[in-house]
C-alpha cells in the first residue's frame, strides 16, 4: 500500500475501499429476510459496504460476485427510501448498467423502448434549480458580475450557452434597465436544442424588456452546444460579450482515447484489478508481498497522471477547441459554473468513490429540502442525479459526458485557453450568502476560493462559479 | 453589415445630421493623430471583426474633447458643428460649402477610444457614436470635475452628474426582506431574486421557523426535518463557536473562522451545550449570552431543543432514570435554551441536576446521555456509538463513518460494527489499552475506556481531514472522542470512564465554584481547565487558544499516532500498519 501514498486515487479514497474489505460478518450470505431488519444507519454502513464490494467486482470483471452482490442490495435499497436507500438504488443500477453492457446486444435490447423525453428532462432540471439553491447562487454571482464588467457599456450581450432558465435574465434585464448610467441595449444570445424552450425564453424574456422599455432582442441558436457554430452567435462590433456557461464545459471532456486503453465495457480491469486485488488480498498477504506488487504495478503507466493534467494530449481536444472559440469571441466576461467533483477519473473505483461523496451530499440536499414521499424529489433524484450516476458509472469514451473536475483544474485549463480570472465581487458574494441564509438550513455553504466561489453542503464542495476575462 | 445594423439602432435620429457632417469633415481631413489602419493593427480576424464598410476613425484626446472643433481661420470663433462653421464662414466671404444630402450609401463610422490600454481603443470593440465616445472617454479616462455637494460621489460627466444630484439622497430602497438599498439597481437585482423565491415559498408552506427574522423571503426551500440528525448536524460548524466562547480571545478568531456573519450566532447553543455537558457551568452562559445571543435565532436553537426529545426517547435506555437524564443531557446539550434564559431557574436546575449526577450512582447513564448529545449534535462524522439516536443518519454521514472504519481497520471490525450485533471480544483488550493510554494523553477520559481505540482513531482521522476549518476539526475531534468515551459504557470499563468523567467534571465544578466565570479572562481559563480535562495536554490548549499552530500540532500528533497505532497494535498485519500511516500521513481523507 506504501504506492498508494502518492497517488491520488487511494489518498482520497481508501478508507473506504479497506472498509468494503472489512467482513462485516455474520450477514454477508445470511438469509435476506434478515438484512430488512436493519436499523437506518446499520443498513446504510451494509449497504455502502455492498456497493463497494459489488464496484470491485464489477471492476474485476467477475459477474457472478458482483450479481450476488446486486441482489444483496436490491433487497436494501429503495429510491423511496432514507438517503442512502435512494442512492444505492441508483447506484446499483448505475453498476448492473455497466455490466450489461459487456453484451451490447442485451444492452440495447433492454433500452430499445427507452425515448428520451427531452421536455421531462427539462422539467427535471427545472425542479433541480427550484429545489436547490445551487443554480440560484450560480446566477446571482453570474449577474452581479456582468452588471459590473458592463458599467457603463452600451452595447450588451450576453450569450447563455444553456438557455433553459429565464429567472436569471429577467433579473438581469431589471437590473439593467435601472443603470444610473442608462440602459443599455440588450441582446441575449440563447443556445439550446429544443425550439420550444428558447421560443419560451424569448417570450418571457422580451415581455419583461418591454415593460422596462428596454432595448432588447433575443437570438435563439437551436442545436447542441458540441455542434455550436460560432458564427450564429452573431457576434457584433462594439458589444462588450459575456458568456455565461452553467454546467455545460464538462461535457467537452468527453473523449473516445480511452478506447484505446480499455477494450472491455467492463474497462478498468487491468488498471484498477490489480490495486483491488491487493486490498482484498490485504488480510492474508504480507508486507513484502504487497511491495512486490507494487513495484508491479508501479511500472506500468498510470491512468491518474493522464487525467491529472488537464491539458495532456488525452482526452481534451474539444474542450480546448471550444475553449479557443470562446476566447476568439473576445468577451469581456465568461463565467463559468460548474460541479466542483472529481468524477473524471479514469478507473471507475475511482470515480465511484468520489460520486459516493458527492452525491451523498447531494441526496442529503434533497433530504433536507423535501418530503421523502415527494415527487418531485422522486424526479429529480431518479432523472437527474440517477442518470449522472449512471453516466458517470456504466459509461466510458465519449459516451461518459458528466465529467466533472475540479475548480482547480478548470482554473488550470482556462488560462492555458488565454482568460484571466476576474475575482467575484464582495457585493456578488453577499448577495449569494444572504439568498444561502434564506434557505435557513445550515447545511449550505459557500466557500471564496481566489475570487472564485464554491458552494459546498456542509464540508462537500458540489458547485463552482468562477469568472474570466480574455486575456490578449 | 453587422456593425452597421447595430449603429442604426443605436444611433438616435437626431445625431444623424451631426454624423453625417462629421463624415463629411473626415473625409475631407485625415484624422487628426494615430490614424489608424484597423485591419493591419489586429492580429487575428476575430468573429468581432468590423465590417469593412465601417470607417474606423481615431481621435486625440485633445481634438475629441474640444468643444468647439470647428475653428474659424479669420476670427478663431470655435463651432460645435461643420455646417455651422460653413455658415460663419460665409460672412467672411469665404468659400463655403453645405453638405448636401446624397442618395449614395452613408457610410457608417465607429469611433476608438484614444486610451490605448482601454478596450474601445480595438477597432473591434470601437463605439459607433461620438458622442458615446467622449462621454466613455471623460467617464472612464477623464477627470473627475464635477463632486455631488451632499455625497461626495464625483463624476467626470457633467449630465451624469446632474442625474444624479436631482435624486441623490432622496431614494432609499427596502426590500420587503429589510435590506436597505441606496442605489436603485442593486435594489432590482435583489429585489428579482427575492420575489423568485418568494414565489417559491407560497409554493412549499414554510414552518414557523422560517418565519423568524428577515429570511422569509430567501426562505424558499426550508423543509424542516423532523428527525433531525441531519439538522442537528447542519449545526454542527458551531465547534468554531464554541471556540469562540471558550477562548475569550474571540477577536482573535474571528477572520480564522471564517464568516462569523453567518446564521449561527444561534450557535452559542451548542458551544455552551459543550460546556453545560462539562461543567454546567450556567454562569458562563450569562457571561456570553449578550455577544452571540442575537434575538430571532434563538427561536431556531429552541427549536433545534424541542425537537430533541423525538430523538431522545429513542436512546433513554435505562427505564428509571430516563427522566432525570433527560434533564441531565438533553439540556444541557441545549444550553442554547439556559443561555436564552439565563437566570430561569431551569438552568440552575439543570446544573444541580448534572452536579448531583456527578456525585449520584446514575453517572455511567449520564454519562453515555451527554455524550450522544455531544456526538449528535457536533460532528457529522461520528455518533456512530449511539445508532438508537439516528433514525435518519445523513448519507454523508454514513460514509464519513465507513470511511472512518475503513481507515481504523484491523482485524477486529466486529467492534467497529457494535451495531451489527457482535460485542467486542476480550482479545481486544490488551490493544485497546495501548491505544487508549496514548489517545487519553490527548483526550483525557479516554484513559481506559473501551471505545478509545475506535474512537481515537476517528479523532484522529477528522482532524486531519479537516484541514480547511481546523477549528471545526477539533471540535468535532474532541466531541467524537467523547462520545466514544461516553459511549463505551456497555462494556467493563464504564466504571473507570466514569470516573475519568466525573473526575474531569468535579474539577470543572470546583473551577466554576470559585470564579463564577464573571468575565472574558476567566472563560479563558475555564477553557484552559476545560481543554486540560478533556485534553488533557498542553498541547491541545495550545491549539485552541492559538489556531496558527493547531495543524502542525495536529498533523504531528496524527503521524505519530498513526505509528502508534500500528506499532503498539500487536494484532494487527504489517499491511494495516502501512495503511494507517498512509492514512495519516495523507492529510486528506475524505
Amino acid at each position: 500500500m506504501f504506492q498508494d501514498e502518492s497517488s491520488p486515487l487511494s489518498s482520497s479514497s481508501s478508507p473506504l475501499q479497506v472498509f468494503s474489505m472489512m467482513s462485516l460478518s455474520p450477514n454477508l450470505g445470511s438469509p435476506y429476510p434478515w438484512l430488512r431488519e436493519l436499523k437506518s444507519e446499520e443498513r446504510g454502513l451494509y449497504l455502502i459496504h455492498l456497493l463497494l464490494t459489488c464496484a470491485n467486482h464489477v471492476a474485476n470483471g467477475s459477474l457472478e460476485n458482483a450479481n450476488i452482490a446486486l441482489e444483496q442490495i436490491s433487497q436494501l435499497a429503495s429510491p423511496d427510501g432514507d438517503t442512502m436507500q435512494r442512492m444505492a438504488a441508483y447506484f446499483t443500477e448505475a453498476l448492473a448498467d455497466r455490466i450489461l453492457k459487456a453484451w451490447p446486444g442485451l444492452h440495447k435490447a433492454l433500452n430499445s423502448t427507452r425515448i428520451a423525453l427531452v421536455s421531462e428532462e427539462i422539467l427535471v432540471r427545472k425542479l433541480f434549480f427550484e429545489m436547490f439553491p445551487f443554480l440560484k447562487v450560480a446566477f446571482v454571482l453570474t449577474n452581479q458580475a456582468v452588471i459590473e464588467a458592463m458599467e457603463g457599456e452600451k452595447m450588451v450581450h450576453i450569450i447563455d450557452l444553456n438557455a433553459a432558465e429565464p429567472a436569471q435574465w429577467v433579473a438581469l434585464i431589471q437590473a439593467l434597465s435601472a443603470r444610473p448610467e442608462g440602459q443599455p441595449h440588450l441582446r441575449i444570445t440563447g443556445v439550446h436544442q429544443r425550439k420550444e424552450v428558447l421560443d419560451q425564453m424569448a417570450h418571457r424574456l422580451t415581455e419583461e424588456a418591454e415593460k422596462l422599455d428596454l432595448p432588447f432582442q433575443f437570438n435563439p441558436v437551436v442545436g447542441k452546444l458540441e455542434n455550436l457554430d460560432v458564427e450564429k452567435l452573431r457576434v457584433k462590433t462594439g458589444e462588450a460579450l459575456a458568456i455565461s456557461s452553467v454546467l455545460q464545459l464538462h461535457s467537452f471532456l468527453a473523449s473516445d482515447d480511452e478506447h484505446h486503453r480499455k477494450k472491455s465495457p467492463l474497462g478498468s480491469k487491468n488498471l484498477n484489478g490489480v490495486h483491488l486485488q491487493r486490498a482484498l488480498q490485504m488480510n492474508q498477504s504480507t508486507l513484502g508481498e504487497l511491495l512486490e506488487k507494487d513495484t508491479v504495478n508501479g511500472c506500468s503507466p498510470s491512468p491518474d497522471s493522464a487525467s491529472s493534467s488537464p491539458l495532456s494530449s488525452t482526452g481534451s481536444v474539444k474542450i480546448d477547441g471550444f475553449l479557443n472559440a470562446l476566447w476568439g469571441l473576445s468577451p469581456k466576461l465568461m463565467v463559468v459554473t460548474e460541479q466542483d467533483s472529481n468524477h473524471n477519473g479514469s478507473t471507475l473505483m475511482e470515480r465511484l468513490l468520489e460520486s459516493l461523496y458527492s452525491f451523498a451530499a447531494l441526496f442529503d440536499c434533497s433530504e433536507s429540502t423535501a418530503a421523502r414521499t415527494s415527487l418531485e424529489r422522486f424526479k429529480v433524484e431518479k432523472m437527474l442525479f440517477g442518470e449522472e450516476i449512471k453516466n458517470i458509472i456504466a459509461c466510458e469514451g465519449t459516451e461518459r459526458k458528466e465529467r466533472h473536475e475540479k475548480l482547480e483544474k478548470w482554473i488550470q485549463r482556462l488560462n492555458l485557453a488565454g482568460f484571466g480570472n476576474i475575482p467575484l465581487s464582495y457585493y456578488g458574494m453577499l448577495h449569494a450568502r444572504r439568498l444561502l441564509q434564506g434557505y435557513n438550513c445550515d447545511g449550505y455553504k459557500m466557500k471564496e476560493e481566489n475570487g472564485c466561489v464554491v458552494i459546498c453542503w456542509q464540508d462537500r464542495p458540489l458547485f463552482s462559479v468562477s469568472a474570466w476575462r480574455c486575456r490578449k | 453589415m453587422a456593425a452597421a445594423s447595430s449603429s442604426a439602432a443605436f444611433f438616435g435620429t437626431s445625431e444623424e445630421n451631426q454624423n453625417q457632417m462629421i463624415k463629411q469633415q473626415q473625409s475631407s481631413t485625415t484624422p487628426p493623430s494615430s490614424s489608424t489602419a484597423p485591419q493591419t493593427k489586429k492580429k487575428r480576424n476575430q468573429p468581432g471583426t468590423p465590417n469593412p464598410d465601417v470607417e474606423v476613425i481615431a481621435l486625440s484626446p485633445k481634438s475629441l474633447m474640444a468643444t468647439n472643433r470647428f475653428i474659424c481661420e479669420v476670427c478663431n470663433k470655435g463651432f460645435q458643428r461643420e455646417q455651422n462653421l460653413q455658415l460663419h464662414r460665409r460672412g467672411h466671404n469665404l468659400p463655403w460649402k453645405l453638405k448636401q444630402k446624397t442618395t449614395k450609401e452613408v457610410k457608417k463610422k465607429v469611433y476608438l477610444c484614444p486610451e490605448p490600454t482601454c478596450v474601445h481603443h480595438e477597432p473591434a470593440r470601437a463605439l459607433g457614436d461620438l458622442t458615446g465616445i467622449k462621454k466613455h472617454y471623460s467617464r472612464k479616462h477623464g477627470e473627475k470635475k464635477w463632486k455631488c455637494e451632499k455625497c461626495s460621489k464625483r463624476y467626470a460627466v457633467q449630465s451624469d452628474w446632474k442625474a444624479h444630484s436631482k435624486t441623490c439622497g432622496t431614494r432609499e430602497y427596502r426590500c420587503d426582506c429589510g435590506t436597505l438599498f441606496s442605489r436603485r439597481d442593486s435594489f432590482i437585482t435583489h429585489r428579482a431574486f427575492c420575489d423568485a423565491l418568494a414565489q417559491e415559498t407560497a409554493r412549499h408552506p414554510t414552518n414557523d421557523l422560517t418565519a423568524m427574522g428577515s429570511h422569509h423571503l430567501f426562505g424558499g426551500n426550508h423543509h424542516q426535518m423532523s428527525l433531525g440528525l441531519s439538522q442537528l448536524q447542519a449545526h454542527n460548524q458551531p465547534s468554531s463557536n464554541m471556540l469562540r466562547l471558550g477562548s475569550g480571545g474571540a477577536a482573535k478568531f474571528e477572520h480564522l473562522i471564517g464568516s462569523p456573519s453567518n446564521p449561527s450566532s444561534l450557535h452559542n447553543m451548542p458551544g455552551s451545550m459543550f460546556f453545560m455537558a462539562d461543567a454546567a457551568n450556567q454562569g458562563f452562559h450569562q457571561d456570553h449570552q449578550s455577544p452571540h445571543g442575537n434575538g430571532p435565532y434563538m427561536n431556531k436553537a429552541l427549536h433545534g431543543l424541542l425537537q430533541l426529545p423525538y430523538l431522545q426517547g429513542n436512546t433513554n435506555n435505562s427505564g428509571a432514570n430516563s427522566t432525570n437524564l433527560f434533564n441531565l443531557g438533553f439540556f444541557p446539550n441545549n444550553g442554547g435554551s439556559s443561555s436564552m434564559s439565563a437566570g430561569e431557574s431551569g438552568g440552575s436546575s439543570a446544573v444541580n441536576l448534572l452536579n448531583s449526577g456527578f456525585l449520584s450512582g446514575n453517572q455511567f447513564n449520564m454519562g453515555d446521555q451527554v455524550g450522544s448529545g455531544l456526538s449528535s449534535l457536533y460532528s457529522t462524522t461520528t455518533s456512530m456509538q449511539h445508532e438508537s439516536i439516528s433514525p435518519n443518519m445523513s448519507a454523508t454521514a454514513l460514509l464519513q463513518k465507513a470511511a472512518q472504519m475503513g481507515s481504523t481497520t484491523s482485524n477486529h471490525t466486529s467492534s467497529l460494527l457494535r451495531g451489527l450485533g457482535s460485542s467486542s471480544s476480550s482479545g481486544m483488550k490488551p490493544e485497546r489499552q495501548v491505544l487508549a493510554a496514548n489517545f487519553g494523553g490527548n483526550f483525557g477520559g479516554g484513559g481506559s475506556s473501551r471505545g478509545g481505540g475506535g474512537g481515537g482513531g476517528e479523532t484522529l482521522r477528522s482532524q486531519m481531514e479537516n484541514d480547511d476549518n481546523n477549528l471545526q476539526g477539533l471540535m468535532n475531534s474532541l466531541a467524537t472522542a467523547n462520545s466514544s468515551i461516553f459511549g463505551a459504557g456497555h462494556g467493563q470499563d464504564q466504571s473507570n470512564f466514569v470516573g475519568g468523567f466525573a473526575g474531569s467534571g468535579g474539577t470543572q465544578v470546583e473551577h466554576h465554584g470559585n470564579n463564577n466565570f464573571s468575565n472574558v479572562n476567566e472563560g479563558n481559563k475555564l477553557h484552559q481547565n476545560l481543554a486540560g480535562s478533556i485534553g488533557g495536554t498542553d498541547k491541545l490548549t495550545l491549539d485552541f487558544l492559538g489556531v496558527g499552530e493547531m495543524v502542525r500540532n495536529i498533523g504531528g500528533a496524527g503521524s505519530q499516532h498513526g505509528i502508534n497505532i500500528g506499532s503498539l497494535n500487536p494484532e494487527m498485519k504489517s499491511s494495516a500498519q502501512a495503511t494507517s500511516t498512509q492514512q495519516f500521513g495523507s492529510g486528506k481523507l475524505v
